[in-house]
Parts: structure tokens; C-alpha cells; sequence
């Protein structure tokens, strides 16, 4: 999977290294803007009221 | 079979990586998120009241109010007070906002709409995390009878005294936000102060509550209130 990408990243070494940076910050950024705070509520540490039951 | 094998490990090392960075958000990014916004929601409340524009405070206990002012009303999600606990470090200090939904609790401690105002007859009942979002309410079972919690508005000092707590019950218990809650040992309506945070720390099973009394008020001209002063 990963080495498919690696293959299929244009450049020499050097540029491939600096997309491969790029995505992982890419991946990154959208985890923490989006994927996690969604998936945040479905964990227990929220509920602290006594009426959102 | 190799392609097989290296997919697979690929797979987990990705969904372990997927959960290393899911603990770094909750422990870690939620924290810095939730500091930044209390402290946004403080320095807003701040500048609103050096500008003046106060709410008129609340009577004093047994006062009687002639002129009988009406509360100003909170709006959902709009800060109005700050809390102090000593007992929590001299340092902790946080806004208190309106509503209890998940986006207020993320920048604040939580009033719930629908209970009595700050320092008004009734039950002043607030919600804080106990974990994550900056940890409000990590040390909420060190609270102790007679501590004080200190709220002010901008135009006054509001000292209530914990007379009961922490006190653990389980989330479908909404007797404890009660103008008079039944297991707090009050007997007469007053002015009471209810904090709620969950209970245990990580998990969401039961709540724990302390109730305070209200025990005195001053101005804020008068300087900060003795359980504030070091």
C-alpha cells in the first residue's frame, strides 16, 4: 500500500520524501479538524449533567 | 502471499498509528483547545465589564429587594460569570457559560438553563469535565464541607461554602439540580449552588455533586472576598 504510493509519487527521492510529508500533514490536519471531533462524543468522558440522559 | 502479509501489516501499523493519535487529540489537543477558549471566554468578560456594561447584581441574602430588579437574562452559550475554587489551586479560574450541550462544556463550566441565577433564590447548578477539555473538575473529589467556591458577575462577589459532597449518584438523578435537593440535607428553599462532573474520572457511569450555600456577598469595589486572599 504504502510502497504503491512511494512507486507512484512523480520525482526523484527527494521530492517523493517532501509529497509523502506534505499527505502525512494533510492526513493529520483533517483527523484533528474533523475525523476526531466527531468521534469524540461517542467516548464516555462528556457526560458530566445529570439531565442529558 | 508476501503482498498479503505486507498489506496486512501495513493495516495495522496504520490503525495503531490511527489510535496513537486519537489518545494524543483527547488527552493532549482538546486541552489546549479548551485553555485557549476559557481564556478567550475570560478576557472577553473582562473587557465587557471594565466597559460597564454589567448586569445589576442580585440582592444579598435576606435583603429585601424593594425596587425588585429583574434578572438579566443568559443566552445560550454567552459567558456571565467566573468561578473561583481555592481548594482546586489558587490559579483555577473559569468562565461559566449558559446551556450544558457539548459545545458550551468545551469552552467553559456549564449552567443549566432552567435553574436559578448566580446568587438568586433557587439552585445555581453548574457542570464541568472532569477530564479532557482543559480538566476543570480533575480534583473534584479533594472539594470538602466548608470550601469556598467564589463566582462574581462584574459588579459582585458571590461566596457560597460547600455543605455537602462530593456525593455520588448516578446520571438520571436530576433531584440534585432541584431548587431543594432532597439529599443535600437542605430543608428550606434558599440560595444553593450545585456542581456536577462525572464520576469515575474516564468513564460516564455516575456523577459526583457537591451543593454549597450561599454565605456572602460584597461589591466587587470591596475588593475580593476573604476565601479569595492568600
Amino acid at each position: 500500500m504504502y510502497g504503491w504510493i512511494w512507486r507512484n509519487l512523480p520525482g526523484n527521492a527527494w521530492v517523493k520524501a517532501l509529497i509523502s510529508l506534505l499527505l502525512i500533514l494533510a492526513v493529520v490536519y483533517i483527523l484533528f479538524q474533523y475525523v476526531f471531533p466527531w468521534a469524540e462524543p461517542l467516548m464516555p468522558f462528556n457526560d458530566v449533567t445529570v439531565d442529558n440522559q | 502471499m508476501r503482498v498479503i502479509v505486507r498489506t496486512v501489516s501495513e493495516l495495522c501499523i496504520t490503525v495503531g498509528t490511527l489510535i496513537v493519535l486519537f489518545v494524543v487529540y483527547v488527552l493532549f489537543w482538546t486541552g489546549v483547545r479548551a485553555d485557549s477558549a476559557m481564556n478567550e471566554q475570560i478576557d472577553q468578560l473582562h473587557r465587557q465589564w471594565s466597559k460597564g456594561s454589567v448586569r445589576p447584581a442580585a440582592a444579598a441574602p435576606g435583603e429585601q429587594t424593594v425596587t425588585a430588579t429583574r434578572p438579566s437574562p443568559y443566552y445560550y452559550g454567552r459567558a456571565f460569570a467566573i468561578m473561583y475554587i481555592p481548594r482546586l489551586g489558587f490559579t483555577w479560574n473559569k468562565p461559566v457559560l449558559e446551556g450544558t450541550g457539548r459545545d458550551v462544556l468545551a469552552q467553559g463550566l456549564a449552567h443549566y438553563a432552567g435553574t436559578a441565577q448566580l446568587g438568586r433564590a433557587g439552585n445555581f447548578a453548574v457542570a464541568g469535565h472532569r477530564r479532557t477539555y482543559g480538566d476543570p473538575f480533575k480534583d473534584f473529589p479533594a472539594l470538602r464541607p466548608g470550601d469556598a467556591v467564589v463566582l462574581t458577575d462584574g459588579t459582585t462577589w458571590f461566596t457560597y461554602r460547600i455543605d455537602k459532597g462530593p456525593y455520588k449518584t448516578v446520571p438520571t438523578d436530576v433531584e440534585v439540580i432541584d431548587p431543594v435537593p432532597r439529599k443535600s440535607g437542605y430543608t428550606r428553599p434558599g440560595r444553593y449552588l450545585t456542581l456536577t462532573t462525572c464520576d469515575p474520572e474516564w468513564g460516564h457511569s455516575h456523577r459526583l455533586i457537591v451543593w454549597a450555600h450561599l454565605d456572602s456577598t460584597q461589591s466587587v469595589e470591596a475588593g475580593e472576598p476573604e476565601a479569595l486572599r492568600r
